[in-house]
């Protein structure tokens, strides 16, 4: 087990408003990341990622709780802790858009401190990374939106933070741009040399680079723990039964009644019924009840659910 | 050597705009030579004939000289920062390590130096316009205009810090700049009382110097300490109020564009 790098103790922040009620945006979160892990962060609209990624940074001052950045706490003393973290920010520009790509680079490398002559092969390693060779020397308001995105997040990169914070890195981009971004950042986090906190409402690029996700909800974390993990926890519980011709009436309210997950559809000369198993034994329940029936079953198997399923399911659903 | 690095890299920005945008440079320059040529044609229509009207043109030269520093200076903070907070910007610069306050003075150092060309150049076109060659006294002049300008940034310190905190304000903040104008014309002799408010002390002591020929050695010393204490005191107020105006701001989540 490795030093964590950063961690957050009962985080909390409300937004006083002067009408109406106080939000409580983030409510009493804690977590640790370790050294070079990739953590996704996931909630839905309004959950409270964004003000996490901010407190994190120091952009926020959170109400509650305490973080450490590589040791340096990041509320009494947030410049220590800024030498160890850099941030993307959702919806910004993160770049100045009259500067060229390498100004924009060489400027944020200044902005940490650091001389350019220390910075000058990182920053032609980044552009080769992110493919921004050709464009170089145009100015940042003149590229495509996902190349604007690339340099911003080289530009955090250039700062050679061991943190790395990344709010909605793929927003708006189009397929083949999210799929270059993420290229580049698994590239960065296979060499091991950086810790990713992303945040995304694309459960592909998660899944794609992310080990760990983080899930949070109203301002509280509903579920930390492994992405594989979890497709395995759901993979287990998920099952899809194909029966010959039709459930008798009997047979489908059973079914209702028993089971809270549960689809049936009837294609064709069919019926399928998809299924969450909450524990092992309610296999035989349904068996049972297709038994009872005498139902022909034609197949069964499990259900391979992909990590945007997993989300509703724990943010709507309700299941653990 | 870290904050050099940091200087260095405030400074380069600053030029490198400058240079790619050196057309809105020019049209800037032209479109307060412009402003200035109507004043000055004005001034003339009314008063050309009366005598000690040469006198006049002079304080005319140098309170447009100095409200086009005051000017830039003010925008320049309070402007700046308001449009770097909405095109986010903002929020990287304030994650310096080296500390924001640090990172927003030098940039104004680094501005300052830029206006100090642009200035140079429409003074002598000012002065080719009227004829009038004035007092150019660099030793006594630039430590002049630097405490005069001290002062208004200390202005435009609390004026970008109200602005972060309370976005309506912009469009105030930016009427409020043509309210310099009349910082620098304060009939101080009549009313001394006047003296105490920002940028009026230092306009008329530069307008000592270019209009009536003294030099830092011949103005009176305590007009002297006391534009010293008045620009210390504005710019540490500004300084101290921008702090305290982030820190809210920060709590509010607003140094973003929510
Ligand atoms: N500066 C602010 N002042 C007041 N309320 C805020 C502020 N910023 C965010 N909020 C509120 O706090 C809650 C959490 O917002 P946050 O932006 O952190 O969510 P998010 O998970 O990033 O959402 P999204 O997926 O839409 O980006 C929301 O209810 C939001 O309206
Ligand atoms: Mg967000």
């Amino acid at each position: 087990m490795t030093e964590p790098v950063l961690e957050a103790h009962h985080l909390t922040k409300v937004y006083k408003q002067r009408r109406g009620n106080d939000v409580v945006a983030v409510d009493d979160i804690s977590f640790s990341v370790q050294k070079n892990e990739v953590v996704g962060l996931l909630g839905p609209n309004g959950a409270g990622k964004t003000t996490t990624i901010k407190c994190l940074c120091t952009l926020i001052g959170p109400t509650e709780g305490e973080i450490h950045i590589n040791g340096a706490d990041a509320i009494k003393s947030p410049r220590l802790a800024l030498k160890h973290v850099a941030a993307v920010l959702e919806g910004n520009r993160n770049i100045y858009w009259r500067l060229s790509v390498r100004e924009n680079l060489e400027f944020f490398a200044g902005l940490q401190g650091l001389p350019i002559r220390q910075v000058r092969s990182h920053i032609d390693q980044l552009i080769e990374l992110f493919q921004l060779k050709e464009k170089e020397r145009t100015e940042a308001r003149k590229l495509s939106r996902g190349m604007q995105q690339k340099l911003a997040v080289a530009c955090a990169l250039v700062k050679g933070t061991e943190v790395l914070l990344l709010d909605e890195p793929t927003l708006g981009l189009d397929v083949g741009m999210s799929h270059e971004l993420r290229f580049a950042l698994k590239e960065m986090a296979q060499r091991g040399e950086r810790t990713i906190i992303v945040s995304s409402h694309d459960m592909s690029v998660v899944q794609d680079i992310c080990e760990r996700v983080i899930i949070i909800n109203s301002g509280r974390i509903v579920t930390d723990d492994k992405v594989s993990n979890l497709l395995k926890l759901f993979q287990a519980s998920a099952y899809r039964f194909e029966i010959e011709g039709r459930l008798d009436e009997h047979q489908a309210s059973r079914l209702q009644e028993r089971f809270e997950m549960l689809k049936i559809s009837e294609p064709d000369y069919h019926t399928e019924i998809e299924v969450e198993l909450i524990n092992g034994s309610q296999i035989y329940e349904i068996m049972e009840i297709l038994k009872a029936g005498d139902s022909c079953i034609k197949a069964i198997d499990r259900r391979e659910p992909d990590l945007e399923e997993i989300f509703l399911k724990i943010v709507k659903g309700g299941a653990n | 050597m870290r904050y050099l690095v940091l200087f260095k890299t405030m400074l380069k920005q600053e030029f490198i705009l400058m240079r790619r945008y050196l057309f809105n440079f020019i049209s800037g320059l032209i479109a307060i030579y412009i402003i200035f040529l109507l004043i000055f044609l004005g001034a003339r229509a009314l008063g050309g004939g009366a005598p000690g009207f040469g006198a006049t043109l002079d304080a005319i030269v140098v309170g447009f000289l100095v409200w086009t520093f005051a000017l830039f200076a003010y925008s320049d903070m309070a402007q700046g920062m308001v449009r770097e907070a909405q095109e986010g910007t903002l929020e990287q610069l304030y994650m310096s390590p080296l500390g924001f306050t640090r990172v927003c003075l030098f940039r104004i150092v680094s501005s300052f130096s830029i206006t100090l060309t642009f200035n140079v150049v429409i003074l002598l076109l000012m002065m080719a316009t009227t004829g009038r060659w004035l007092h150019l006294d660099v030793i006594s002049l630039l430590p002049l205009i630097l405490l005069t300008l001290a002062g208004v940034y200390g202005i435009g310190f609390i004026m970008a810090g109200l602005a972060l905190v309370f976005k309506r304000l912009e469009s105030f903040i930016g009427i409020l700049q043509f309210a310099m104008v009349g910082l620098i014309v304060a009939p101080i002799d009549r009313f001394p009382i006047l003296r105490y408010l920002p940028l009026a002390e230092g306009s008329r002591l530069i307008r000592g110097v270019m209009a009536e020929g003294l030099s830092i050695g011949t103005l009176p010393i305590g007009d002297l300490l006391f534009l010293a204490i008045n620009t210390a005191f504005y710019f540490g107020c500004g300084l101290l109020v921008f702090n305290l105006l982030l820190k809210t701001a920060k709590n509010r989540g607003l140094l973003g564009h929510y």
